[in-house]
C-alpha cells in the first residue's frame, strides 16, 4: 500500500509561506503531476514528501503509516533530482546500487539486481563508467536506475526531464510513462511543462503561490478549468480572457462587451452581471462579416508548421486564434470571431473562480 | 496529353546569402598594427612578471650560483669557487639525516592539526545554525590571527616548568621546552594550535561547494548520517584533503620556525632543529653562506619531487561535479 496523504501540510520560510495549508489524497498507483510555475511551493511540497524537508504545520502518510516526522532514509521513497546527484565519485553501477548498499544487502545479490535494472534501462554496456563520462540522457536514466533497484513504495520526481534537449524529452517522457503502466508505482512527479503534465498525468494537481489551484485529470483541468490561473496556464497559446457583462436578452443569456456579442446558449433570466469570459484559441472561428462574435482586427499570423496562430486585437484586449493552416487571414484584416456556446467559459471577476450554470427549478405554473 | 519531367529542386547556393561572388582573398596586416593588436596582453602580465623575477627567479638562481662558493657573508672577504664541495661536505654531515627525520616527525605530527581535526570540527559546525555556528568558527579560526611570535611568548609562560598553567592543569612538573623528548611535541602542538583554524576554513569551504543534492539522495536511498559521511561527503571531500596534505608537507616546516626560533633555537640537543631550523643556523650562524645555499637548492629539489608526486595523487582524487 502507498497511498500518500497530505494534510494540512504547510511549509514557511520566515515570512514567506512556500506551501499552504496543503491536502492531498494521492491513491495507490496514481501518477500525479505537481504543476505550477516557478515559485509556486512544488519543489518544496515534493521535498517535504520526501522528507528532506520537515513540515511547518501539517501531517503525511504513506500508506497507514504517519511518516511526518520520519528521516528521508526510513520513509520508503525513492526520488530523481533535477541535477540526478549521481554520486561522481562512483561509477554507473555503484549509483544504482547505492540504495541496496545502505540496506547492508549481500555483494551478489546487489550485482544481480544492478545488472537486471541497467538492462531494462539499456545501461549494461555503461556500468563500469563515472557519471561524467555519459550524455545528459544516460545519466537521467542511470537517476532511474537508482530509483528502481529498490522497488520503492512511490517515485518522487523532481522536473527530471528539465535538463534534456527537446527530442530526447520527448523519447524520456515515453519511457517514464511507460515504465509507470508496467510497475504502477505511485508516482508524484514535478514539472513546470504542460506538455508533461498533460501526457503523464493520472491527475495533476495545479498549484499557484503555494495553495493548491485545481486537482483533476488532465482533460477536466484543461476543458474545465477552475479558475482565470488555471485557465491561462495550461494551453498554448493561453486562453483568451476578457471583461464582458452576462445580460439577458429575450429570455437568452449572451455576453457582451465593446465590439463582442456571444451567444451563450441559457435560456434564464437573470440581471447583469460582469465576468470574465475566457475561450481557448483552437475554439474560435472565423465567420463572415456582420455575423455576431467578437469584432477584430488581424495583427499578425504565426505559422507553426501543421497549424496557423492569428494574433488578433479586440478592443483593448489581446486575442488569439489557433486553426488548421492556412486560416485564410492576413496581417491588418478585419475578422469576427464566433465560438460555439459550450466552449466559453465564465469567471468571476473579482475571485477569478470558475462560474457554473445552475438552472433553477422553476415551478410549474398552474 | 500533357507530358513533363521531374526536376530536383537545387540546395542553396552557398555564397548567395553572404552576397559575394567567390573568395575574397584575406587582406594583409601591417607589422605594426599586429603588434599593437598582440601587445596588450603582455603588458598588462609586465609587472607581475617583474616582481616574480625579482623577489623569486632572480634569488633562486643566486643561490644556485652561491651553492658552488665558500664565503662568509662578509662583504670585504672574497668569495672561493668551490664546485660541488658545499654539496659533499652538506651529504657528509650526519645532521642533515637527523634533520629529514625531525622534519617527517613533524609533517606527521601536523596531519592531525591540519586534517583530522579540521574535517570534525568543520562537520560538526555544519549542524550549528544561525549566529552560533559564526561564533563557533570565529573561536576557532582566532589563534591564525595571532602572531606567532606572540603566542609563542604566550606558550612559553604557560609551559613554564615552575608556575606554568599546562604542568598545574595536568599535575605535572616537566620542562617542556628544554627536554630533548617533550621539546619536539611542543613545537608541533603550538604550531597546530596556530594553523587549525586555517585548515577548519579551507574544510568549511571544500564542503560548502559539495552539492547538497547528494546528501540529500543518499538520505533517500537509505543511507544513515554516518554513511553519508563516509560514502558521500569524504570522498567528495577529498580533493580539499589533498590540498591541505599537500600544504602540511610542504610548509609545515616552515610554519614552525618562529616558534622554535623565539622558544628552542633548535634545541635542545638539537631535538628540534628540522631542515628549515638546520638551513639558518648554516647560513646566519656558522655564517657559511654556500653551505646554506647547497642545502636551500637540496630541500627545493627534494620539495619540488614530493609536491609533484602529491599533486597528481590529488589530481586522481578530483571528482568534476557536474
Amino acid at each position: 500500500m502507498s497511498r500518500i496523504r497530505l494534510q494540512g501540510l504547510t511549509r514557511r520560510f520566515g515570512a514567506v509561506t512556500a506551501v499552504d495549508d496543503m491536502g492531498l489524497d494521492i491513491a495507490d498507483g496514481e501518477f500525479l503531476v505537481l504543476l505550477g510555475p516557478s515559485g509556486c511551493g512544488k519543489s518544496t511540497l515534493l521535498r517535504m514528501i520526501a522528507g528532506l524537508l520537515p513540515p511547518t504545520e501539517g501531517r503525511l502518510w504513506l500508506g497507514d503509516t504517519d511518516i511526518t516526522h520520519l528521516p528521508p532514509q526510513r520513509r520508503d521513497v525513492a526520488m530523481v533530482f533535477q541535477s540526478y546527484a549521481l554520486y561522481p565519485h562512483l561509477s554507473v553501477a555503484s549509483n544504482i546500487g547505492f540504495p541496496l548498499r545502505t540496506r547492508k544487502r549481500p555483494r551478489a545479490e546487489i550485482r544481480a539486481k544492478v545488472a537486471e535494472v541497467a538492462a531494462t534501462l539499456d545501461l549494461t554496456g555503461l556500468l563500469d563508467r563515472k557519471p561524467r563520462e555519459l550524455s545528459g540522457g544516460q545519466r537521467q536514466r542511470v537517476a532511474l536506475g537508482r530509483a528502481l533497484v529498490r522497488d520503492p513504495g512511490a517515485f518522487l520526481m523532481d522536473e527530471p526531464l528539465s535538463n534534456l534537449d527537446a527530442k530526447l524529452r520527448a523519447g524520456t517522457r515515453a519511457e517514464i510513462a511507460e515504465l509507470h503502466r508496467r510497475l504502477r508505482t505511485t508516482t508524484v512527479y514535478v514539472t513546470h511543462d504542460q506538455v508533461e503534465a498533460m501526457t503523464m498525468a493520472t491527475r495533476i494537481a495545479l498549484l499557484n503561490e503555494g495553495r493548491l489551484e485545481q486537482l483533476g485529470t488532465p482533460s477536466e483541468v484543461y476543458d474545465a478549468p477552475a479558475s482565470v490561473f488555471a485557465a491561462t496556464f495550461l494551453g498554448s497559446p493561453a486562453m483568451n480572457v476578457v471583461d464582458a457583462t452576462v445580460r439577458s436578452v429575450d429570455g437568452v443569456l449572451r455576453a457582451e462587451a465593446e465590439g463582442l456579442l456571444l451567444s451563450l446558449g441559457i435560456e434564464a433570466d437573470i440581471p447583469d452581471r460582469p465576468v470574465r469570459l475566457g475561450v481557448r484559441p483552437e475554439h474560435l472561428t472565423l465567420t463572415p462579416a456582420g455575423k455576431q462574435g467578437i469584432r477584430a482586427v488581424v495583427t499578425a499570423v504565426e505559422n507553426l508548421g501543421s497549424e496557423e496562430v492569428a494574433q488578433c486585437r479586440a478592443g483593448h484586449t489581446a486575442v488569439s486564434v489557433r486553426g488548421p493552416r492556412p486560416l485564410g487571414v492576413t496581417s491588418g484584416e478585419a475578422v469576427t470571431l464566433a465560438a460555439r456556446p459550450d466552449r466559453l467559459h465564465l469567471f468571476d471577476q473579482n475571485s477569478g473562480r470558475r462560474l457554473a450554470w445552475q438552472a433553477a427549478s422553476v415551478p410549474e405554473p398552474v | 496529353m500533357v507530358s513533363g519531367t521531374f526536376v530536383e529542386v537545387a540546395a542553396p547556393a552557398r555564397n548567395r546569402e553572404a552576397g559575394t561572388a567567390g573568395t575574397a582573398p584575406a587582406s594583409r596586416e601591417s607589422g605594426w598594427s599586429r603588434i599593437r593588436r598582440l601587445a596588450p596582453p603582455y603588458l598588462y602580465l609586465v609587472p607581475a612578471v617583474v616582481l616574480l623575477v625579482v623577489w623569486t627567479y632572480q634569488p633562486l638562481a643566486q643561490t644556485f650560483v652561491l651553492s658552488t662558493y665558500s664565503w662568509n657573508l662578509v662583504p670585504s672577504t672574497p668569495m672561493v669557487d668551490v664546485g660541488l664541495g658545499n654539496y659533499e661536505r652538506l651529504l657528509g654531515t650526519p645532521e642533515l639525516g637527523r634533520a629529514v627525520w625531525r622534519t617527517v616527525v613533524v609533517i606527521l605530527g601536523m596531519l592531525p592539526f591540519t586534517v583530522v581535526i579540521p574535517v570534525a570540527v568543520a562537520l560538526l559546525t555544519r549542524r550549528v545554525r544561525g549566529r552560533a555556528q559564526g561564533v563557533y568558527r570565529a573561536l576557532v579560526f582566532a589563534p591564525m590571527l595571532v602572531a606567532p611570535v606572540a603566542g609563542a611568548a604566550v606558550w612559553q609562560w604557560l609551559l613554564d616548568p615552575s608556575a606554568g598553567a599546562v604542568n598545574r592543569v595536568l599535575g605535572t612538573d616537566v620542562n617542556w621546552l628544554n627536554t630533548a623528548s617533550t621539546a619536539q611535541w611542543s613545537i608541533i602542538v603550538i604550531t597546530g594550535w596556530h594553523v587549525v583554524g586555517f585548515a577548519v576554513l579551507v574544510v568549511t569551504a571544500g564542503l560548502a561547494g559539495i552539492n547538497p543534492d547528494y546528501a540529500a539522495a543518499a538520505q533517500v536511498d537509505g543511507a544513515s548520517r554516518s554513511q553519508v559521511t563516509r560514502w558521500v561527503t569524504l570522498p567528495l571531500l577529498s580533493p580539499t584533503l589533498a590540498f591541505l596534505a599537500l600544504m602540511t608537507v610542504l610548509l609545515s616546516a616552515q610554519w614552525t620556525f618562529p616558534l622554535i626560533d623565539t622558544l628552542t633555537q633548535g634545541g635542545p640537543v638539537s631535538s628540534t632543529t628540522n631542515l628549515y631550523y638546520l638551513l639558518w643556523e648554516y647560513g646566519f650562524r656558522s655564517h657559511d653562506a654556500g653551505l646554506a645555499a647547497a642545502a636551500g637548492v637540496l630541500f627545493f629539489l627534494g620539495f619540488i619531487v614530493v609536491a609533484a608526486l602529491l599533486t597528481r595523487l590529488a589530481a586522481r582524487l578530483s571528482h568534476h561535479d557536474d
